[in-house]
């Protein structure tokens, strides 16, 4: 009986602080440029790039983490999240914060770590049918960027990236750690165009296998998140 | 404060009613090892694991409806597909590798001959996705599922969750195959002392040449170390096929398969990833004559084995004692019957 007791109190005590934690949003804001990312349509061309439409951008944020300089003041629990240009909703993630905490940095990863990787069947955003799963070889999709360019002399012009893989000698998993101006939201700009810019789309247009390569094409998405000023 | 009572009160009752809920316990085997598969992440329950039989009997996981899991892993073939040294999929398209018997899944740590599947959830979605196998996916397939009369009220029994979801849809595709066991051959029998069981002087003769040389890679009781090792077969430059380096990169690799577990041989003929051998005869002639040497070779098989005529029957008849009857006709493994009669298909 006492137990229970234990767990009422507890349970009070729960409820009470609940009602003073913070709730921070964490914004991911895919643009091209100066300009809110759109799929499947014409993005402006200009002489770095010949870039025509995007049409699919999907990425896994994991971990989130906040600092104080170099302490780790929260790190949000079981942190997994698809971001899906094509859904909204996705793109923000809601931090509930404790009271009085203080923290001036933000970090994630920009991937799925090799620990998840090996862990079976998930469900939510894990879930494998969220076309984030390769079926071949085992593991997942961390960043997906798909679209089409002139550059390209593939078929329909299109170019596919399908960057992953957990384990030696290509784990693809990227950390990413930002300076944050205010600490009431958090807005991350994730510019697809100086992702896309620094790629000779002619000659690397379809990366789906772990590898070399995708090594190199995953620490150059990384490259792209900042902080909003 | 009475309400937090109530509210506790209700909380411990939900979960003792859920606690009861029809959980299966795996039973593993008299001096077998720990399973590998952390079932606490899928416990299992009768209902998954009948779930998972209907699918892995279901034709409906293929693009065109023509091929299930069973068609390439026949129950009373140890869960191979005899007589085709490649495998066959839809429109009669032929894949690159031989079926494996499946057995003992739940002590598996990586999957396939080269090891590209790492967990046993994951496993269905290479053949549901590949062009030569079912060349379907998973959402056409879960599509599918949710539109059938007999699958929602499956799930809802099994997960107690309407939505079919993938996460789901894969964890009850394992239970079944998590409750594949095989450990009543005769050389169960033998070991754990039944009582009027005993090898014949051949079968016991063979068992001792068999830990002299094969034991190293095909470890008791599994019959294999679950690991990947390059047993000396030349490539067949048809298929180009060096296994393990496609998923590691790593030259170590080159040449290495997973090492098959030899339970219930006598039925996954043909051998090997490609299916070359027809007849044990051949596979124990390779170990003793045609080994290939290379870069990668297994160091155990550097030195040559030199086995009689004698000797190669024996061995023979001491592999045939990895048979487990009760296995390939274990009613819990076969088609179920009870859930397709019962419901039209659609
Ligand atoms: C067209 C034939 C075919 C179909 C259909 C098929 N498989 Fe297989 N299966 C194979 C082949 C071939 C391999 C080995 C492939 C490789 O190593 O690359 C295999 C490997 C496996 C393995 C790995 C065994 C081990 O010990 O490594 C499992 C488990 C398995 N299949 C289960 C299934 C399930 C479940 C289904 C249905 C969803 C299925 N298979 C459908 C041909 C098939
Ligand atoms: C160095 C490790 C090693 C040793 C020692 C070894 N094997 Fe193997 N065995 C393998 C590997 C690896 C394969 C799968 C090779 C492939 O398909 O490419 C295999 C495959 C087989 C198969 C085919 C099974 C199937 O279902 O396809 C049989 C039968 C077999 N071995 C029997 C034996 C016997 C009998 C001995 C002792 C004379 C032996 N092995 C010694 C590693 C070994």
């Amino acid at each position: 009986m006492y137990r229970y007791i234990t767990v009422v109190i507890l349970s009070m005590i729960c409820t009470h602080n609940s009602s003073a934690q913070n709730v921070v949003p964490v914004i991911f804001r895919n643009v091209w440029g100066n300009t809110p990312l759109q799929l499947d349509s014409s993005l402006h061309t200009n002489q770095d790039t010949n870039i025509s439409t995007i049409n699919n951008l999907k990425y896994y944020v994991s971990g989130i983490t906040l600092l104080h300089n170099s302490d780790v003041v929260f790190s949000e629990p079981s942190s997994v999240h698809l971001i899906d240009a094509r859904m909204p909703s996705s793109c923000t993630v809601m931090l509930n914060l404790p009271k009085d905490v203080f923290y001036n940095r933000i970090s994630f990863n920009l991937g799925i770590d090799s620990i998840t990787n090996v862990s079976g069947a998930m469900g939510g955003d894990l879930d494998p049918t969220k076309g984030m799963y390769w079926t071949w070889q085992s593991g997942y999709i961390n960043y997906k960027l798909e679209g089409k360019s002139n550059a390209c002399k593939t078929r329909n012009n299109e170019f596919h990236f399908h960057l992953g893989g957990y384990s030696y000698p290509f784990a693809s998993i990227q950390k990413i750690v930002l300076n944050l101006e205010r600490t009431d939201s958090i807005v991350i700009i994730a510019d697809v165009s100086t992702f896309v810019k620094q790629i000779d789309l002619a000659n690397e247009n379809s990366v789906m296998i772990p590898s070399e390569q995708a090594m190199k094409l995953s620490r150059l998405a990384a490259s792209i998140f900042s902080i909003q000023k | 404060m009475k309400k937090y009572l109530l509210f506790v009160f209700g909380v411990w009752i939900m979960i003792v009613a859920l606690k009861g809920d029809d959980e299966t316990k795996f039973r593993i085997p008299k001096n077998w090892p720990k399973p590998v598969y952390e079932f606490n992440k899928n416990p299992l329950n009768k209902d998954k694991i009948l779930l998972g039989r209907a699918l892995f009997y279901d034709p409906v996981l293929s693009a065109d409806s023509t091929i299930s899991c069973t068609s390439c892993h026949l129950q009373y073939t140890a869960f191979t597909h005899v007589d085709h040294t490649l495998s066959h999929g839809i429109n009669g398209r032929i894949g690159t590798r031989n079926a494996p018997a499946l057995t003992n899944m739940a002590w598996g740590t990586l999957f396939m001959w080269d090891g590209a599947v790492n967990h046993l959830d994951m496993q269905p979605l290479a053949p549901i996705s590949h062009p030569d196998e079912m060349g379907s996916n998973i959402d056409t397939v879960l599509f599918r599922l949710r539109r059938s009369s007999i699958y929602p009220s499956l799930f809802y029994k099994a997960f107690k969750d309407s939505a079919i979801t993938g996460e789901h849809f894969l964890k009850a595709m394992s239970q079944f195959m998590l409750t594949i066991v095989s450990s009543n051959a005769k050389y169960d029998q033998v070991m754990r002392k039944e009582k009027g069981i005993a090898f014949t002087s051949q079968e016991a003769n063979g068992y001792r040449l068999f830990r002299t040389y094969c034991e190293s890679c095909h470890k008791e009781p599994l019959f294999t170390i679950n690991d990947f090792r390059n047993n000396g077969l030349s490539v067949d430059t048809t298929l180009n096929d060096y296994g393990r380096i496609k998923i590691t990169h790593d030259s170590k690799d080159s040449l290495c398969f997973k090492v098959p577990s030899l339970r219930n041989v006598e039925f996954s003929y043909p051998y090997m990833h490609d299916g070359r051998f027809a007849t044990l005869q051949q596979v124990i002639n390779h170990y003793t004559t045609s080994i290939q040497h290379s870069a990668t070779l297994s160091p155990l098989l550097d030195k040559p084995i030199f086995l009689t005529a004698n000797e190669k029957v024996d061995m023979v008849a001491f592999l045939l004692t990895l048979t487990d009857k009760e296995f390939l006709f274990n009613r819990a493994y076969s088609f179920p019957k009870e859930i397709f009669m019962s419901a039209p298909k659609e």
